[in-house]
């Protein structure tokens, strides 16, 4: 039925996949909440170069890796962007830490369109007619969510503004609905507001630091990790003078002692 | 059991299976009888959602329809505000991605009706309209009823397209699947396992009425009702 040079076609296309597969490296498995995307390739970049693991990151957020790794998905590395999903890990026993480890602070910022506002942006022009919708990060899953729902609630904002609120899926997303348009105005992370994407759409001005708590990201190097060294290495950089300066760039400081 | 979600999720499936049956009918019925060179691409396009991973659906949504665009921003000021965030984007969303749920169960039921009623009711002097009212449709009952069907149960397990263009705003956008979502994300598990079966046993009820009906009504062409 089939001549041998179609079966030889449909053999190699079957086979095609396992012949593509690398041999296998170390990889290493990071776990990397959605605020973190920025700024990790060119620390993973670096890493690769200096110890010649192969490292693979997914972006999600906070929650959703958190509950991957409670689901059993084969992470080496879980960075968040909070210390209360790191510590669902540790409290399952799955992290090799008893306690995360603190490896960087964020901020919020208010970004908005260009051209929305004229005169100085703040958290009160967000009242003003002319935003229809503000994207936010569901505050359950994302902690800058929590966070941008915290600073708004506290500045009395909440009845004026609840009506025009979109919730992103993650940080990424919210900041995505601000790109693209669908929303005027998006409360972020410093690190993605730096951006030249998001630079070349709108600018962005800080969230008074009083009104939100600190966003505390933490660390958990994950107890089935395949191989754990390249995850403690790579903890270790993000927390070396060269890691923090990196981690500078992109708008997450040391943690406040 | 989150009503909000319940409600506006069958609201949506509800005005969805509407809209499609309006507008798949008049498609599917050219699709049955068009002789034309154009039937394989506009079966293929019907076809598209099947395979199309939602998130691309939900991106185009998002994006070439968006605000930034030329026919983004007509579409806003027809609407009054972008397509995103709202009910009517996420119906908009859910009549493509159910489109072909809609077109092949009813081109396949018109198209298996037998020529020689069309043909006696042409002789009778019956038009084109006159023969899909009164022939096509009534012949056709068993189809029209699977594609309302699949497009209702389609629509009630959208997650895809909802997730990228939603929003997620209660009563509007945050249907049950992105409530299941959610709660499985906030760790309420037992939450999430009453969500999950209840739109397991909605799906299941709506397979069993499509199976139960199909073997009554098997079209016989003597059958003029």
């Amino acid at each position: 039925m089939f001549s041998p040079l179609r079966r030889m076609l449909l053999v190699s296309a079957l086979l095609l996949p396992a012949m593509l597969m690398p041999a296998q490296t170390k990889t290493l498995r990071i776990a990397a909440a959605a605020d973190l995307q920025p700024v990790l390739p060119t620390l993973v970049h670096n890493f690769e170069k200096s110890s010649g693991a192969k490292v693979e990151v997914s972006y999600a957020s906070s929650a959703t890796l958190a509950t991957q790794i409670l689901n059993g998905a084969p992470y080496d590395l879980f960075l968040a962007a909070n210390l209360a999903f790191p510590q669902k890990v540790v409290a399952a026993n799955l992290a090799e830490e008893s306690a995360p480890v603190t490896y960087a602070q964020g901020s919020l910022v208010l970004w908005a369109h260009h051209g929305l506002f004229h005169h100085g942006l703040t958290m009160q022009s967000l009242t003003s007619p002319t935003v229809h919708r503000i994207a936010v990060a569901n505050p359950v899953h994302a902690p800058y969510g929590a966070a941008a729902m915290a600073a708004i609630q506290s500045l009395g904002l909440k009845p004026a503004l609840q009506p025009k609120l979109v919730f992103a899926e993650n940080i990424a997303q919210a900041a995505q609905f601000g790109q693209s348009g669908n929303a005027d105005c998006a409360l972020i992370s410093k690190t993605l507001a730096i951006t030249k994407t998001m630079q070349q759409a709108g600018r962005f001005v800080a969230v008074p630091v009083s009104t939100y708590s600190l966003i505390l990201q933490g660390a958990v190097v994950l107890r089935n990790a395949s191989d754990k060294q390249p995850a403690i290495d790579f903890l270790r950089y993000l927390q070396s003078p060269a890691g923090r300066n990196l981690l500078a760039t992109g708008g997450l400081v040391p943690p406040a002692q | 059991m989150d009503t909000v979600a319940l409600l506006l999720t069958l609201r949506l499936a509800l005005v969805t299976t509407g809209i499609l049956l309006v507008l798949a009918v008049p498609l599917a019925y050219w699709l049955a009888f068009t002789g034309s060179r154009a039937k394989v691409l506009v079966q293929a396009v019907c076809a598209l959602p099947i395979v199309l991973p939602p998130t691309v659906l939900g991106f185009y949504l998002l994006v070439a329809l968006g605000p930034r665009t030329a026919f983004g921003r007509i579409l806003t000021h027809f609407l009054g505000h972008p397509l995103a965030f709202s009910f009517a984007g996420l119906v908009v969303g859910s009549v493509i991605y159910s489109l072909p749920f809609a077109v092949q169960p009813l081109t396949a039921g018109f198209a298996a009706v037998d020529r020689s009623m069309l043909d006696a009711a042409t002789t009778l002097g019956s038009g084109r309209w006159d023969r899909m009212r009164r022939v096509v449709l009534p012949l056709s009952r068993g189809s029209l009823l699977t594609a309302s069907v699949l497009s209702f149960a389609h629509t009630i397990g959208e997650f895809g397209v909802v997730l990228m263009i939603g929003g997620n705003l209660p009563g509007a956008t945050r249907t049950l699947s992105i409530a299941l979502y959610d709660q499985v994300q906030d760790f309420q598990y037992a939450q999430a396992n009453r969500t999950a079966l209840f739109l397991l046993a909605i799906c299941l009820v709506a397979l069993m009425l499509l199976y139960s009906l199909r073997t009554e009504s098997r079209p016989r062409s003597a059958d003029l009702v």
